[in-house]
């Protein structure tokens, strides 16, 4: 692949755009809170836009295009089962308790609704796992260029990473999140041609339907049997492992993507904040599942005449992570070329600015103010949080350096990450909703979660992975290994709060209100216009979301 | 004008205007093989910037 001088000059102007939005954040920033937390005056539509685009970093969009032609339209799943339920429980039932405790970030809710120890065991986790996610991303992004643009790694990262740390230095979270906007739009209208025009030659979704096996076309049909899917998972595997555990224990409380809906103006906004998002998540596969299914089917003997194929692998096999910048390169000239990869960068850099920003709010709070330095100036905070900025970026650089000398890192550091994230969900829910769950119930429920996830990889094996203490139980696919780990941790994590919590003294009830569901004063149900009622947007989203899954069944 | 440029949308608009002038210049005076491609982008990329333009920032 080839760039030419309009391409480099579409590159140039993104990178002008993405700095200048630093710049003219900087002028707004006056305290710590402007900087770490946009001292919470962000617009719905901005706000909407930048929590689903936080999760719209490069491994999201390649990695989904990849399954997209590995496992056809099951790979919707992670959207219509994995996305929009949690996305309207967060803003519907979560969000008053985010928002109305005044919490800046989500270990800080964990402080006032448990305790101490609790903030400290998810704030430090939660920063350790942003700040190698933010280096495995920058490694990605230059493994990328390397491969398909034969740009020098070390220049890759050290530019991207140097783009990044400029506008998030400058402008701290409002910065990130403005970018966050841009790229989302970059990332769509820059692939949209790609899909339009790559089904076009494919002959529509009626020619890909006939040329594909049923199996790859149908989201639901063929889950009723592990053994006659491409994913190698039951549907019950499939609701509660992804649909229920990850899923929630990802949107409704990864403060990454919290963090975009607590800066929002008032509650009324942080509420539809990822209700608004839902929407465009809902019709994300578009951009991201359907060319991984269009390039699987231009590979078939039928439409050999179009010329595509996606690259192949050292082992031989197809590399379906190179699907994407591979129709890329197949359907865009020049020009549009340059359109498309910039989307490319924009989906790294927005993962890598999201994670920085959620790392230096939880550093510089959860940990700096808690734990070492105490009633400082804001200013001392603020001097703090730029520092700490340019320290996770460095962090990042180091981590990406690793990853390049250690192969396996990634599936290790991904690996810890599930071990950590998916019992979460667990504390979060017995804590809003169960008065009596205890700090120390908390604390040792999320120790149990991780220990017993860890100990479920140790003993099962799925495509050569895991097995680590004995190889007791064989799974068919990762992915199934995956949930099946999630799912244990978050049942022996739940079980072991109320245990430990029945065990131990609660707070009292006067200190938990605002904090739990039933101490909570409810606000009546809005009888306004429709659409600024977080009830009515949720409820309206899941049918239409029920809708997807039955017209795609 | 100026103040405009503390609006997103004003700022997002500017971007995709560049890169639609970009893409039309060069369908123009390149010889792209699949220019019409560049061309349509390039026309919706100036629609979308112009609209974005337009859309006027919340009164504070």
């Amino acid at each position: 692949m080839k760039l030419s001088i309009a391409d480099y000059l579409v590159i140039l102007v993104y990178f002008a755009f993405v700095i200048g939005v630093g710049f003219i954040i900087k002028k707004k920033i006056k305290s710590s809170n402007d900087f770490l937390s946009s001292n919470r005056s962000i617009p719905l539509w901005i706000t909407s836009l930048a929590f689903i685009s936080a999760n719209l970093g490069a491994q999201e969009v390649l990695g989904m295009v990849a399954s997209g032609a590995k496992y056809g339209i099951m790979t919707v799943h992670f959207y219509w089962v994995g996305a929009i339920f949690a996305m309207v429980f967060l803003g519907v039932l979560m969000m008053p308790f985010y928002y109305g405790s005044r919490a800046r970030s989500v270990p800080e809710y964990l402080k006032l609704r448990f305790d101490e120890k609790t903030r400290g065991l998810n704030a430090i986790s939660f920063a350790v796992m942003t700040v190698f996610s933010s280096g495995i991303s920058l490694y990605a992004l230059a493994k990328l260029l390397e491969v398909i643009l034969k740009w020098d790694f070390d220049i890759s990262i050290w530019v991207a990473a140097g783009i990044v740390m400029i506008y998030t230095f400058l402008g701290g979270l409002t910065s990130a999140v403005y970018n966050e906007v841009l790229q989302f739009f970059l990332i769509v209208l820059g692939l949209s041609p790609l899909v339009i025009v790559a089904l076009h030659d494919a002959g529509g979704w009626a020619n890909i339907k006939a040329q594909l096996q049923p199996e790859l076309t149908h989201a639901w049909k063929y889950m009723g049997n592990a053994e006659s899917n491409p994913m190698g998972l039951h549907f019950m595997s499939l609701i509660f492992g992804l649909g229920f555990v990850m899923s929630f224990g990802y949107w409704c409380t990864d403060f990454l993507v919290v963090q975009r809906a607590m800066i929002a103006k008032n509650m009324n906004a942080a509420q539809r904040t990822p209700i608004v998002a839902a929407l465009p998540k809902m019709l994300m596969p578009l951009i991201v599942v359907l060319p991984g299914l269009i390039a699987i089917t231009l590979m078939r003997p039928a439409l050999q005449s179009k010329g595509y194929s996606i690259p192949l692998a050292q082992d031989g096999g197809l590399d379906y992570t190179m699907t994407l910048p591979s129709l890329i390169a197949h359907y865009y000239p020049s020009g549009l070329l340059g359109v498309g990869i910039t989307a490319l960068l924009a989906s790294f850099m927005s993962g890598m600015a999201g994670n920085v920003t959620a790392f230096n709010s939880v550093f510089t709070f959860d940990i700096y103010q808690s734990y070492f330095v105490k009633n400082k100036s804001d200013r001392h905070y603020l001097y703090i949080g730029k520092a700490v900025t340019i320290a996770g970026i460095l962090l990042s650089i180091v981590t990406a350096y690793i990853a390049k000398g250690f192969n396996n890192i990634n599936d290790f550091l991904q690996l810890v990450f599930s071990f950590v994230n998916g019992p979460l969900f667990a504390t979060f829910l017995l804590g809003m909703f169960w008065k009596r769950t205890t700090g120390h119930g908390a604390f040792w429920g999320l120790v149990a979660g991780t220990v017993a996830a860890a100990l479920t990889h140790g003993l099962t094996v799925a495509e050569g992975k895991g097995g680590w203490i004995t190889g007791l139980y064989e799974i068919r696919s990762g992915m199934g290994q995956a949930f099946i780990v999630a799912s244990i941790s978050w049942v022996a994590n739940f079980f072991t709060t109320i245990l430990v919590s029945l065990a131990t003294k609660p707070k009292a009830d006067e200190e938990l209100k605002g904090l739990v569901y039933s101490l909570t004063k409810k606000e009546p149900i809005s009888k306004g216009k429709w659409y600024l009622n977080p009830v009515t947007l949720g409820i309206m989203l899941l049918l239409a979301t029920i809708a997807f899954n039955i017209i795609f069944f | 004008m100026y103040k405009r440029f503390n609006e997103l949308n004003f700022v997002i608009g500017l971007f995709f205007i560049t890169v639609s002038l970009i893409l039309l210049l060069n369908n123009f005076f390149g010889s792209a093989l699949r220019g019409k491609i560049n061309l349509y982008t390039g026309v919706v990329f100036l629609f979308f910037g112009i609209l974005m333009i337009l859309i006027k920032g919340e009164k504070k």
